[in-house]
């Protein structure tokens, strides 16, 4: 054990970029149930959520945080800004609060508030949120970063993703490509899922290499954050973490959506179906059918009579 | 420059070039813009020599041919010609297998007037990658045969199924080749079987490489440096446009999932067919189980060695999907005259914008800065305006 360095010591920097969904329908309904004990409304998430970047910050003073907002129709930028509030400068030093948390504290708060109340006029509501986008907002600005660093210098990122809405299936290609993305940067991508099982991100955190935890109980959301998700990438190998889950990835078939286990693929377009069909329905390649192999065999014969290519046939 | 013998006349024979006319000096005499200028329109470039709306070999055969002959041991590239072909391969393997995650390989060595496999066609980077490796420490000698390395890439290609797409790469160093036959006779069986050839030159243009390139539909392209090394072979990762003569077919393929046993009394460890050559052999709970023979194996794609049924995972698949949907390209405009509601920071990092010129997606139009235009064309495949937005058809 003697061999695992924490980060915070050897050197190197972190980034920590927490994607929070902040889908209306979901927290709407939360609020509504908010008499009920298991429950928790946006603003205790936001609690949580603030405990647990000021305690990654307070863990190394090279711990680094970006915090996005995902919305069901926007992503947003909360933390850092790139131009600094005068209100905020304004409040800096008045109470006794460490600088640097009551910053991320304060930036967030507003940007949320503000983000949250600026978009109510939008006529319809999804029920999903736009996952893919703001991971890859998420990639993009660890990209940037990792480009300002000089080389030598290395920067360990990882995004954690706290959902609550449901999946959505209409993303699935577009997460891909992010979870492509993200493996090719090294970047691993935590999941706390506090409703539903998202098999979508499931699917992410296993081909990263991150954690995939569903919390059992709403209301301990800060607890689970500071177990499970605070120590940094060298740290987990030491810990007792949840043990992983079975990942399905089975294909669904495109012309029923039914999760396969064999299947066959268009060799064009790579559609896949569950059952032959002489003609891709998605790009309209008429297949080469196999012949029987009686006729194969009689005009390989013929052409050997022609005098043609000498196989080894007879 | 490579891109100048795709016109058929070589540059010495074209006009008088001022090459130093292209710089310009600003006004305080400094060079600086106009190097910026050019190293910024040299990083787009790449993006735009792109060609839409052409059916690709997706399922890709490909041996790579490596010269080892003596001319590989020259220190024009360093240390050597041979290590830093070794290096970019091994790069080359790993992208290769990222950009193609059905597609198989091959390497082939050539030196001594013969051509050996060093690795036979199959899926998994790491052997390849392993046994480049050893060549490392291998003498380069003799001559190389390009007649034996297409004879002996072409006696495996031949047997690969007509949908997929059958390939060979060659990376030269030697001027030379000390063949048996006639090399023509090669060629012409060569392109008769539909096998793509490319090669790379290290040293010079070489007619007879560049006739078989020119028979077989590939690309000849002589490097400059490392760097273009490295651009020019890296180039052979996209899928390439599917030859007429390439048959489509619906292939049957199995999804296998990965089970893991949750508690260890009631599954019984078992071997893998993957490792069952190697000595270090043991038994594992959990791997993935062909449907069909109900072979176990570690690691996917694999081809079932039992029942011969191809074993890959949805997201395999879903890795090739963004050669079918590319993203276009970002429109250029300049920062004044971006529209004034949209914000002065990039979409993507936030970053401000401050360059002469921003790129706009043509669908969402929303601005991003030159890196992650870069970063979202080459690696990203998605505009992270545009799946931000619920409105359009992009997600499809």
């Amino acid at each position: 054990m003697a061999k695992i360095i924490p980060a915070c010591i050897s050197g190197e920097e972190n980034l920590l970029v927490v994607i929070i969904d902040c889908n209306p329908v979901w927290w709407g309904r939360r609020q509504q149930q908010a008499a009920e004990p298991a429950q928790i409304v946006l603003s205790h998430c936001l609690d949580a959520i603030q405990v647990f970047v000021n305690s990654y910050l307070m863990l190394s003073h090279k711990n680094r945080v970006a915090v996005i907002a995902s919305h069901t129709s926007k992503t947003h930028f909360l933390y850092p800004k790139n131009m600094a509030d005068p209100r905020l400068d304004q409040r800096r030093g008045e109470d006794g609060r460490y600088e640097q948390f009551a910053t991320v504290d304060d930036t967030v708060v507003e940007e949320i508030k503000q983000f949250m109340t600026s978009d109510t006029t939008s006529r319809e509501l999804k029920t999903d949120t736009l996952l893919a986008g703001s991971l890859a907002v998420a990639l993009c600005y660890v990209h940037r970063l990792e480009k300002e660093y000089q080389a030598g210098q290395q920067l360990n990122s990882r995004v954690l993703v706290i959902k609550a809405a449901e999946d959505s299936p209409s993303q699935y290609m577009n997460l891909m490509n992010v979870i492509f993305t993200a493996q090719k940067q090294n970047v691993v991508i935590d999941a706390c899922i506090l409703d539903k099982e998202s098999g979508l991100l499931q699917q992410a955190s296993d081909i990263t290499g991150g954690i995939y935890l569903k919390i059992p109980q709403m209301s301990g959301l800060l607890q689970y954050l500071l177990w499970v998700f605070l120590p940094d990438l060298t740290m987990r190998e030491v810990m007792a973490l949840p043990p992983k889950v079975q990942v399905d990835y089975r294909a669904a078939c495109f012309c029923h959506r039914t999760l396969i286990d064999i299947g066959y693929v268009c060799s064009v377009c790579l559609s896949i179906f569950c059952s032959f069909s002489p003609i891709c329905s998605t790009c309209e390649t008429a297949f080469k059918l196999a012949k029987p192999p009686m006729f194969k065999s009689k005009k390989k014969k013929r052409s050997l009579q022609n005098g043609g290519p000498s196989t080894s046939l007879l | 420059m490579a891109d100048e013998d795709v016109e058929k006349t070589y540059r010495w024979e074209g006009d008088y070039e001022k090459t130093w006319e292209v710089l310009q000096e600003d006004a305080a005499g400094s060079l600086q813009a106009s190097v910026d200028d050019i190293i910024h329109r040299a990083k787009r470039r790449r993006l735009q020599d792109r060609q839409v709306n052409v059916r690709l070999g997706m399922m890709r055969h490909l041996f790579v041919v490596v010269d080892m002959s003596q001319s590989m041991e020259d220190q024009d590239l360093k240390p050597t010609r041979i290590l830093v072909t070794l290096k970019l391969l091994e790069n080359f393997i790993e992208e290769y297998f990222d950009q193609n995650p059905i597609s198989q390989l091959g390497v082939i060595t050539t030196k001594n007037k013969r051509a050996e496999k060093l690795t036979e066609l199959g899926g998994n980077p790491k052997r390849h990658v392993t046994q480049l490796r050893t060549l490392s420490s291998a003498s380069c000698v003799g001559e190389p045969s390009i007649m034996n390395s297409l004879d002996l890439a072409a006696q495996t290609l031949k047997h690969m199924p007509t949908h997929t797409s059958r390939e060979v790469l060659i990376i030269m160093g030697s001027l030379t080749t000390c063949d048996p036959g006639d090399i023509n006779i090669t060629m012409k069986m060569v392109k008769d079987l539909n096998i793509r050839c490319s090669v790379i030159g290290l040293a010079a243009e070489v007619q007879v490489c560049k006739k078989l390139c020119n028979m077989t539909n590939g690309t000849y392209g002589i490097i400059l440096e490392d760097t273009h090394f490295k651009d020019l072979l890296l180039e052979h990762c996209t899928p390439p446009p599917a030859t007429v003569n390439t048959d489509s077919s619906l292939i049957k393929m199995g999804f296998p999932q990965h089970t893991i046993s949750q508690d260890h009394d009631s599954v019984k460890p078992s071997m893998c067919m993957c490792h069952q050559d190697t000595e270090a052999q043991s038994f594992t709970p959990s791997g993935y189980f062909c449907p069909q023979c109900h072979a176990k194996y570690c690691e996917l794609p694999v081809e079932c060695k039992i029942c011969g049924l191809t074993l890959v995972s949805a997201p395999h698949l879903a890795r090739s999907y963004h050669h079918f949907f590319p993203l276009e390209n970002f429109r250029e405009i300049p920062l004044e005259e971006l529209d004034a509601e949209l914000s002065r920071f990039c979409t993507g990092c936030q970053v401000q914008l401050n360059g002469p010129v921003v790129y706009c997606c043509t669908r969402c139009s929303r601005p991003f800065c030159i890196d992650c235009d870069l970063f979202i064309h080459e690696t990203l495949h998605s505009c992270p305006g545009c799946i931000n937005k619920r409105i359009g058809p992009n997600s499809s």
